[in-house]
């Protein structure tokens, strides 16, 4: 094949590959459609029965697990007693996936179960389509009841930024730093003494997250948990008792409620039984009348459930039918039994439960329409093989024809069937979409299949390497523990194709005695480099435990962030920027050779700045592991403004880079790419965790044996080598660096560095590039590598005398592209074929947000055009 | 096709010759009847490894360590026998002629073979392991216990036929050896090590997928399944 034809069809694979996946994702995470304006009540014959309450408090505690308040170990005893003497009806609220503040608070507030689309709009957090200005809710519904209500909110932003202008009073606390367990929650208690004694408002929301800011440090067993159950047990005591004691709060109810839990390692997002059961307890002197009390603490049924396990969304259609107001549009929660029992007469009763459906049934005919629900007495199928709509269909008809002693069984029977068929996902997909995505992916990879492996470097057992890593990859992610644990493919893969330069290596270097060629001068073995490359790449592996199953468990990480060795991990720390600061004056002084103290000036004019800002940041965010500096210099450095100092790096390095790039001798375009490479990974330590920083260094002693092992290899060989090492070693770097295919592997804390304000695209930006450095440096040094064998002056012209076809470029471009969309259409025919699998928002889903980032993000923007980028640098 | 880049000529085949099949009679129908042999004791031993992994592969391992000398003695030839291959069926001559008096130094040869093997293969073989990502901070005894057994299917008869010549052992580790029966048992038992490490990851939460049970358990298939291959291609030399 003509390069230029290949150059072309690469280029048209790539132009495919993101419409691909903004079409397959288009038909995946559908923009949920949501019933606007406010629900008014259903005009029936009965009147709406009275409202029990007047107003609500509502205290969130971030990732308030059920056994924090219902187990043995709480600091909930006042709650507790509560519980036992009837005051208080506790519940295990379940939590959908994902598990993050976000849709949780909307769940919690419409009743609806949001989309998945959410999770994006979590992290782009000023995304004005999140807000829920315009939706119904039960804040909404005070606010319009009985012609003006006035809320007030205290704690987590994140409602202020659902809820824009709503609230009469608020207080927002971001949640930027985890280290900060008292300041979030201070900010919030200082107002509640202030706000129980006033009596203008009819919805008090409190929303705490010094729990989960603590869960995310220590786990769920830290130390500080027990203290912080007692705090926020105060707060219980505190406004349970203003109930008892203050007029206004006669008919006040008190929800206390996690937005969801936490797992073993004290994160959350997926749907392990801890993170998805939050606790709920619902608090007034009323509620003697309907209970006597329950047994706590106790013990959970299974995993975290304790007592009664209801949805999430439930507390909505409850609130509404306490407080008296229509229950929202869009809500799919279930009025919860228990409290029905307030209401003695039973015709009440049935018509609370009756308006909860009628409100579902809305729900529930827009996407399954039939003519019962106009006219319950239509004629319908109700036998045979039903569709579930057909079915609730049939529920919604029998729930007429049911005599009122059944009513109500029917009324829950429809409502839950509605409930469960519109929470599944299924309804939702876009079948044409998903497949057209999957066509132009298909299409995608059969172009690049097609450039690719016409060269002849291809037909080759590199080719076959490359062939057997995408069908194993593409197999892999039928397979949804593979999906979460997917690092144990990249560490077994690379290990073996290290092993496999390693032999080829061995053989290029391996005298031959029939070989008839004229002596060679001996090659140095490759034992040394083999052995090198292995014993990294081990210690890189357990450099973080990752995935689902073993996250947080021991790892080099967990080692150095023991509060005993923080002065060791300070040294590597470090010693990596030294390290890098070396690399950049020796190449700065073999590249211009300037006098030698000069060169070591420029590289510490930038590494200075960023270790200074690096031990400011970590002050703030983690002071624990400085605190052996004392904690006078631990102060100091928190209290270095860290957006200047962050601005300051960014533009040292972009000067020196610029500089490097002007003043580059014509043709010898190469020799500037090892200062670059420093400055890039100044940059990358940047936004990396600090953790991570000494990984660099073990990249750097990888990649020079790597160079070694390669160093037989030439031309178009190597570079579908360098191809599939960068793959490799650049997958196997990401996930090392404590990322994983579950939502909760985000690394968020360098979001924000050198931005005071929020800027969707530099948040970003920032944000890809913390949670990329590890691939992103292995794509640098990988094109870097494709420069060194063939790419300068006579060296190449030696080797295309011999007559090995040129390319080098097309090639590695080749196999990146070739890997990206085989992986991709993997990724959507599993996400197609799985769809009503138990695990698609769990797994599948989280997996297809990373497969975009990876395409779009890093093959993309990364792989292809940086790695154009650079290799235009070096050859010019 | 080789693909050695560096080589603008495809390599000679290989610098050694295979080993030749056993003698037709007792020493073939050995070689043919050992491998369901041992991997029958290797099932009936399956489930107490399960339940205990290092204390019943240290069970194991006389058996298996007695059966691969009596195969190497019976059915493989020698080392300095086989050191000048060229002369091949010369010395397969002279062999069958002493057949009955060199047992001695067949069985010596077997045991050394057999000593390093167990020594400083095992060694080598626990390091790679841990260097493809076994444990390294626990379940060190079963670490050393799978790769005592893999020292023993894979090391034995490579060892008791090439000896400890260094050019050899190159070609060895260069997959440069054409193939035959030892040498294909020998890549068969490290791939289905290597293979062995897939169940591993998976949520199945079965006894069976635990540290080192998989991984044998691919040691001793993949030395079965690469004996009969290498018989199958022999003489061919592996492409890389």
């Amino acid at each position: 094949m003509h390069p230029q034809t290949r150059t072309i069809l690469l280029t048209l694979a790539n132009l495919l590959i993101p419409a691909g996946i903004l079409v397959f994702a288009a038909g995946f995470f559908p923009y949920k459609p949501f019933l606007p304006g406010l629900a008014t009540h259903h005009a029936l014959a009965a009147p709406v029965p009275a409202p029990r309450f007047d107003r609500v408090v509502f205290m969130v505690v971030d990732a308030l697990r059920a056994d924090f308040v219902f187990g043995n170990a709480s600091g909930f005893a006042y709650t507790q007693r509560l519980i036992r003497d009837g005051s208080a009806l506790p519940f295990t609220a379940h939590a959908a996936s994902p598990t993050i503040t976000m849709p949780r608070v909307k769940a919690l507030t419409t009743g609806s179960i949001p989309s998945f689309l959410d999770v994006i709009l979590n992290f782009a957090e000023s995304d004005t389509s999140s807000s829920l200005a315009h939706q119904d809710s039960w804040l909404a519904q005070l606010k319009a009841h009985n012609g003006g209500g006035r809320l007030v909110m205290y704690g987590d932003d994140t409602w202020l930024k659902l809820f824009p202008g709503l609230f009469a009073r608020a207080d927002g606390t971001s949640s930027f730093f985890v280290s900060d367990f008292t300041e979030v929650d201070f900010n919030v208690t200082r107002h509640v003494k202030r706000e129980l004694r006033n009596d203008d408002w009819n919805a008090f929301i409190m929303h705490y997250l010094g729990l989960d800011h603590i869960g995310h440090k220590t786990g769920p067993h830290g130390p500080h948990m027990i203290p912080k159950q007692a705090e926020m047990d105060g707060i219980v005591q505190q406004v349970h008792e203003a109930m008892l004691k203050e007029p206004h709060l006669e008919n006040a109810l008190f929800v206390l409620c996690g937005d969801h839990g936490m797992n073993d390692g004290g994160n959350h997002g997926g749907s392990a039984p801890g993170e998805t059961s939050p606790a709920l307890v619902f608090i007034s002197p009323k509620l003697k009348e309907i209970s006597t009390g329950r047994e706590c603490p106790t013990a959970p049924k299974e995993d975290f459930d304790f007592y009664a396990k209801i949805e999430q969304s439930d507390v909505v259609p409850t609130l509404a039918a306490l407080l008296g107001f229509p229950t929202p549009l869009n809500n799919l929660g279930i009025l919860i039994p228990d409290f029905l029992a307030l209401w003695p007469d039973a015709v009440d009763r049935t018509q609370l439960l009756l308006r909860n459906a009628l409100q579902l049934s809305n729900i529930v005919k827009a996407a399954h329409p039939s003519p019962v629900y106009a006219n319950p007495k239509a004629e319908i199928a109700c036998a045979g093989d039903l569709s579930s709509g057909q079915e609730l269909a049939c529920l919604w008809k029998s729930t007429h024809s049911a005599p009122p002693s059944s009513a109500l069984e029917a009324l829950y029977k429809f409502s839950r069937a509605a409930q469960s068929t519109m929470s599944s996902a299924a309804s939702n997909y876009s079948i044409t979409l998903l497949i057209s995505g999957i066509a132009l992916s298909a299409l995608a990879l059969g172009i690049s299949v097609c450039a690719t492996f016409s060269h002849k470097a291809l037909l080759t057992p590199d080719g076959v390497v490359l062939a057997l890593l995408s069908v194993l990859y593409a197999v892999m992610m039928f397979a949804s523990s593979y999906v979460e644990e997917e690092q144990h493919f990249w560490y077994w893969s690379t290990g073996a194709y290290i092993a496999y330069l390693g032999v080829q290596n061995l053989r290029s270097t391996t005298p031959s005695k029939s070989s008839k060629s004229p002596s060679k001068p001996p090659r140095p073995s490759p034992l040394l480099p083999l052995l090198t490359l292995l014993a990294l790449h081990r210690l890189v592996t357990r450099w973080t435990q990752t995935g689902v199953k073993h996250t947080g468990s021991p790892s080099i990480t967990t080692f150095l962030t023991h509060p005993a060795q923080a002065p060791l991990l300070s040294a590597c720390i470090v010693y990596t920027y030294i390290d890098t600061a070396r690399a950049l004056s020796t190449s700065l002084l073999t590249t211009f050779n300037p006098p030698p103290f000069a060169a070591w000036l420029s590289a510490l004019a930038p590494t200075v700045p960023a270790l200074l800002f690096r031990a400011a940041f970590t002050a703030n965010d983690a002071p624990e592991l400085l605190a052996w500096l004392g904690p006078g210099a631990v102060e100091m450095l928190a209290g270095l403004p860290l957006v200047p100092l962050a601005r300051g790096v960014f533009a040292l390095l972009a000067a020196q880079a610029l500089v490097v790039l002007l003043r580059r001798r014509r043709g010898r375009g190469a020799e500037i790419l090892p200062v670059l490479r420093a400055l890039l990974t100044l940059l990358l330590l940047m936004q990396t965790r600090a953790t991570n920083a000494p990984l660099f260094v073990l990249f750097r002693l990888s990649f020079t044996s790597l160079s070694a092992l390669l160093s037989p290899a030439r031309g178009a060989r190597r570079a579908v080598k360098l191809g599939i090492a960068g793959l490799v070693l650049g997958r196997t770097a990401w996930f090392a660096m404590g990322s994983s295919n579950a939502i909760s592997g985000v690394d968020l804390s360098s979001a924000y560095n050198g931005v005071s304000g929020y800027n969707v695209l530099a948040v970003g930006v920032l944000v890809f590039v913390g949670n990329w450095a590890g691939p992103i440096w292995w794509a640098f040094v990988c094109v870097e590598g494709l420069l060194e064998s063939g790419g300068r002056g006579w060296v190449r012209r030696e080797w295309e005398a011999l007559g090995e076809e040129g390319g080098e470029l097309g090639v590695y471009m080749g196999v990146l592209t070739v890997f990206t969309a085989g992986g991709l259409a993997a990724v959507q025919v599993a996400c197609t074929v799985l769809r009503q699998h138990l695990f698609i928002w769990t797994v599948f889903s989280p997996k297809y947000l990373y497969a975009m980032a990876w395409g779009l993000g890093f093959h993309l923007l990364v792989g292809v055009l940086g790695g154009l980028g650079v290799w235009r640098v070096g050859r010019g | 096709m080789p693909s050695s880049p560096s080589a603008p000529t495809p390599p000679a085949p290989s610098d050694f010759s295979p080993l030749p099949l056993p003698q037709p009679g007792l020493a073939r129908l050995v070689s043919i009847a050992y491998p369901p042999l041992l991997l029958s004791a290797y099932a009936a031993s399956f489930s107490s490894i399960i339940a205990a992994p290092a204390p019943a592969l240290l069970t194991l391992l006389p058996l298996t360590a007695a059966l691969q000398v009596f195969y190497a003695v019976l059915c493989l030839p020698l080392s300095a026998q086989n050191s000048n291959s060229k002369a091949q069926p010369a010395k397969a001559v002279q062999r069958k002629k002493s057949r009955h008096g060199d047992w001695i130094p067949r069985l010596s040869t077997a045991l050394i073979a057999l000593i390093i093997s167990l020594s400083l293969g095992t060694a080598v073989l626990a390091i790679t392991l841990v260097l493809f990502g076994a444990p390294i901070t626990t379940h060190i005894p079963e670490t050393l216990a799978c790769a005592a057994h893999m020292a023993l299917l894979a090391g034995v008869p490579l060892v008791y036929v090439h000896g400890v010549d260094a050019e050899r052992w190159r070609a060895v580790a260069a997959l440069l050896m054409p193939m035959d029966e030892v040498y294909g048992a020998a890549v068969g038992v490290l791939l289905g090590v290597w293979i062995g490490a897939i169940p591993i990851p998976l949520d199945w939460d079965r006894e069976w997928q635990k540290w080192p049970c998989t991984i044998v358990t691919g040691a001793y298939l993949g030395w079965a399944a690469g004996k009969a291959l290498g018989v199958g291609l022999r003489g061919k030399v592996v492409v890389v």
